[in-house]
């Protein structure tokens, strides 16, 4: 098996950010502090404030005000370049609110149900005696294609959504039936055989069998002005509609209410579970959204499956997006601080150079992906090898370290790191997460710092919850989730998570880590998002080439 | 057969000065005027009356309690002192204290302290009268360099960062400067709030100096697994797989 990366990625990317001149290995250097000024978006945000103030009629963005007067900027501040790609952007523009790209791939998770068709079927044939063939159900998703963006059907003088808001709302169906799948109209189907390759296409065919699903997408304005609970109501009654519609039913028969429960309970599949009562959240937001889950959404496994560090890199960057900007950042606490933890595990190639790193080792040593065994001495030889080249490198260039400036950022990323390699050379989740552990623990011990006192309390209890399967103390990974215990309230970790639940499944050459549903609703080539690259899109999203759904510019006044 | 603690393994330079750490048994290296050490920490004014939370313990007629007559309270606790904090960073270029020692040496030699331990700040909160003095104790002590530590309550940014070009760590609020007499000088308290004078703490160490006293492993002084292509593994390390592993297996427990 061929080596597949040329180490210190990262030195370019340190390059770009630091400039030429800099001697990238020196310790000392002269801090110019400059100030905000040295920032072109920093520029750009106090003259938007400036223009803005008169009309606010109260005092706005001023870097000055804090510190006596000392404003931020007194250190070189740095771009940062999305790993994997070309973009290089200011660290402003990933934190979420500044980044539509980050938002919509939100809104698609949160605006997404997945809803099986067999059983509405089944209550249609069986109970009310009609036929069901691919000719009815294209003409359903047709009707259902109007009606679910939010148009009427059935009814009489009903108000409408106006299609240039809610363009992004699509319904397409899936099945690993290939008789049916040839049936559908192609412009409604989630073609398995055409979007992954072969192998990954058996494995899901044979998973979902002659099942039949619905991946439907409900306009990204509604979920932004309600919340993910919505998606799945608000489907469900277009759903109903259009069963009404397409089969000639009378609105207030008694089946309709099967086909509603159908829709709202027994055949929907939502993207997260619902939170406890102290947590607040209903299904579909992000606090209840499994590793697994997340793990499938990522498609970067159906264009990449020969690199399985690229898929869990691809991952990591949506779950360290999702759930320490997004979930952590702004539901749980809220500020403009968690974004600095997520972002260093996708820019600057740093967590590249660390992941292939270990998997080149692991090659070396073990043979292939998958190939090394699932046990204590492989993940202790795998970790600390990780680990040790990586502190290593923060050691052999000061402006790597100064890069990664908080111990949580270089915490996450050498854990990520070893628990990739882990997970890919065991194709063993678990695997994966014991080197998460052990990476932590010896960071720790090197340095006598780790991150801050909630970050370090799960790591050190860690490694007893790794490989025990009762439901309070442990639990297979790609089970586990944002709510999980031990990481409810941890930044810097859930996204590395479903990073290494992937990395064990790209490992092993699964099509999917924990859900086929999900793998191939998410390969709907009609998302908003691009769910194939996910710091490519990040990175359009900073540079400002990313156009979101979910706009209200068609309906107000030009600015 | 009393007791040694051992308290950490390794024959490294780095873990004998994490023992001693540890231990508390440490070199003093200067003697900084109280006031001074007050002045920087920033709570009171050098020599005002220490504020209180509740009278002196004797006058609050204390219910008769065996823990009460077990533990003798700190003088900060008896005096009934406010609880206030110093908070210190240290450079990860070989300062010689680390952020888990700072809080292993609180929690195993001062009574009544609380530390607390992130990657770039370590802060140690107690009754005012006793932090100052565990204060005064780490700054004359071997634990602290002037110029890669300082005493920093906010805006703690530095320790990961590149020096500056004298040597010493970079501060946004430059709060610390290197005199011409070669001497560093606190110019502002903790929190940033400029003194009104500058205070003298001494001369910075050598870097043959930091690299003998320092309790960070790094591969450019004493290395903690070697190289890359050259893995030679510390006790330390050794010790740490041993524990990792035992945890993992009580998690496992396969019976």
């Amino acid at each position: 098996m061929a080596k597949l990366h040329t180490k210190k990625l990262f030195v370019r990317a340190l390059t770009k950010k630091f400039g030429k001149d800099f001697d990238l290995s020196s310790q000392k250097t002269e801090y110019k502090r400059l100030g905000p000024e040295q920032s072109a978006r920093k520029r750009e945000f106090m003259e938007y404030a400036k223009k803005l103030e008169g009309k606010r009629g109260i005092s706005f963005y001023n870097p000055y005000v804090h510190c006596g007067g000392i404003p931020l900027g007194q250190r070189q501040l740095v771009p940062y370049k999305l790993s994997g790609t070309e973009y290089i952007v200011e660290g402003d523009d990933l934190h979420f609110v500044n980044n539509p790209a980050m938002q919509q791939m939100w809104d698609d998770i949160r605006r997404t149900v997945i809803v099986g068709l067999d059983m509405a079927h089944e209550v249609l044939e069986k109970r009310l005696g009609k036929e069901v063939t691919p000719e009815t159900i294209n003409n359903y998703l047709e009707i259902l294609n109007h009606a679910m963006p939010g148009a009427a059907v059935v009814q009489e003088h009903m108000v409408e959504t106006h299609p240039g808001l809610v363009e992004d709302c699509n319904v397409r169906v899936f099945t690993g039936d290939d008789d049916l799948a040839d049936e559908i109209d192609p412009q409604y189907l989630i073609d398995i055989n055409k979007l992954f390759p072969t192998d990954q296409a058996e494995q899901l065919k044979a998973a979902i069998g002659k099942t039949t699903w619905q991946a439907i997408h409900i306009p990204t304005i509604v979920v932004r002005s309600c919340d993910g609970g919505t998606t799945s109501r608000w489907s469900a009654m277009q759903l109903s509609m259009t069963f009404i519609d397409a089969y000639n039913m009378c609105a207030g028969e008694a089946a309709v209410a099967d086909l509603a429960y159908a829709a709202k309970h027994a055949a929907v599949l939502q993207m997260s579970d619902m939170l406890p009562a102290r947590r607040a959240r209903g299904p579909n937001n992000p606090g209840g959204l499994s590793f697994g889950f997340m793990a499938d959404m990522v498609q970067t496994s159906r264009v990449k499956p020969w690199d399985p560090t690229a898929v869990s890199l691809n991952v990591v960057a949506a779950g360290t997006m999702l759930y320490d900007q997004i979930w952590l950042g702004s539901y749980m606490s809220g500020g403009v601080g968690f974004t600095q933890y997520a972002t260093a595990a996708y820019t600057n190639d740093v967590l590249d150079d660390f992941s292939y790193y270990g998997v080149d080792y692991g090659i070396e040593k073990y043979g292939g992906f998958a190939k090394a065994p699932a046990n204590l001495e492989v993940v202790k030889d795998l970790a600390t090898e990780v680990t040790l080249y990586g502190i290593e490198q923060y050691e052999s260039f000061p402006t790597l370290l100064e890069d990664h400036f908080g111990g949580s950022q270089r915490a996450s990323v050498l854990a990520a790191a070893s628990g990739i390699t882990c997970a890919i050379m065991t194709g063993n989740s678990q695997a994966g997460l014991a080197g998460w552990y052990l990476s932590m623990l010896l960071h720790k011990e090197a340095w006598g710092r780790l991150g801050f006192f909630g970050y370090d309390l799960q790591d050190q209890c860690g490694p007893a919850n790794v490989f025990s399967y009762q439901s309070d103390e442990g639990n297979p990974l790609e089970l586990r989730g944002a709510n999980y215990p031990n990481y409810a309230m941890n930044v810097g970790h859930q996204g590395e998570y479903a990073g290494i639940s992937s990395a064990a499944h790209a490992g092993r050459g699964d099509a999917f880590a924990c859900n086929p549903l999900v793998k191939v609703a998410f390969a709907n080539p009609a998302l908003v998002f691009d769910w194939t690259d996910i710091r490519l899109c990040f990175g359009k999203g900073g540079a400002r080439e990313f156009r979101a759904a979910g706009e209200r510019s068609l309906v107000m006044p030009a600015v | 057969m009393a007791y040694t603690p051992q308290y950490y393994p390794g024959n490294t330079s780095v873990g004998a000065n994490r023992r001693k750490h540890m231990s508390g048994n440490l070199e003093k290296l200067r003697d900084i005027p109280e006031a001074d050490v007050v002045a920087i920490m920033g709570h009171r004014a050098p020599g005002a009356d220490y504020p209180s939370t509740h009278p002196p313990l004797k006058e609050m007629g204390e219910p008769d309690c065996p823990i009460r007559q077990l533990v003798e309270p700190t003088p900060g606790a008896a005096a009934g002192d406010r609880v206030r904090y110093s908070q210190f960073t240290d450079s990860m270029y070989f300062a010689p204290s680390i952020p888990y020692w700072r809080s292993y040496w609180a929690a195993i030699n001062c009574r009544g302290a609380d530390p607390g331990t992130l990657s770039g700040r370590q802060i140690i909160e107690a009754r005012e009268r006793d932090i100052e003095a565990y204060t005064k104790k780490l700054m004359d002590s071997e634990m602290t360099d002037v110029a890669r530590c300082s005493m920093r309550g906010c805006t703690v940014h530095g320790h990961s960062l590149r020096l500056e070009e004298n040597g010493m760590m970079f501060d946004m609020l430059a709060r610390t400067e290197l005199g011409a007499d070669g001497n560093v000088y606190y110019v502002k308290n903790q929190v940033g709030i400029p003194l009104d004078k500058k205070i003298n703490v001494g001369k910075p160490m050598s870097e043959e100096e930091l690299k003998k006293r320092t309790t960070i492993f790094r591969y450019d002084n004493i290395s903690y697994g070697g190289k890359v292509g050259a893995r030679k593994f510390d006790e330390a390390l050794e010790a740490l797989h041993h524990m990792w592993e035992l945890r993992t297996k009580w998690g496992f427990r396969p019976e």
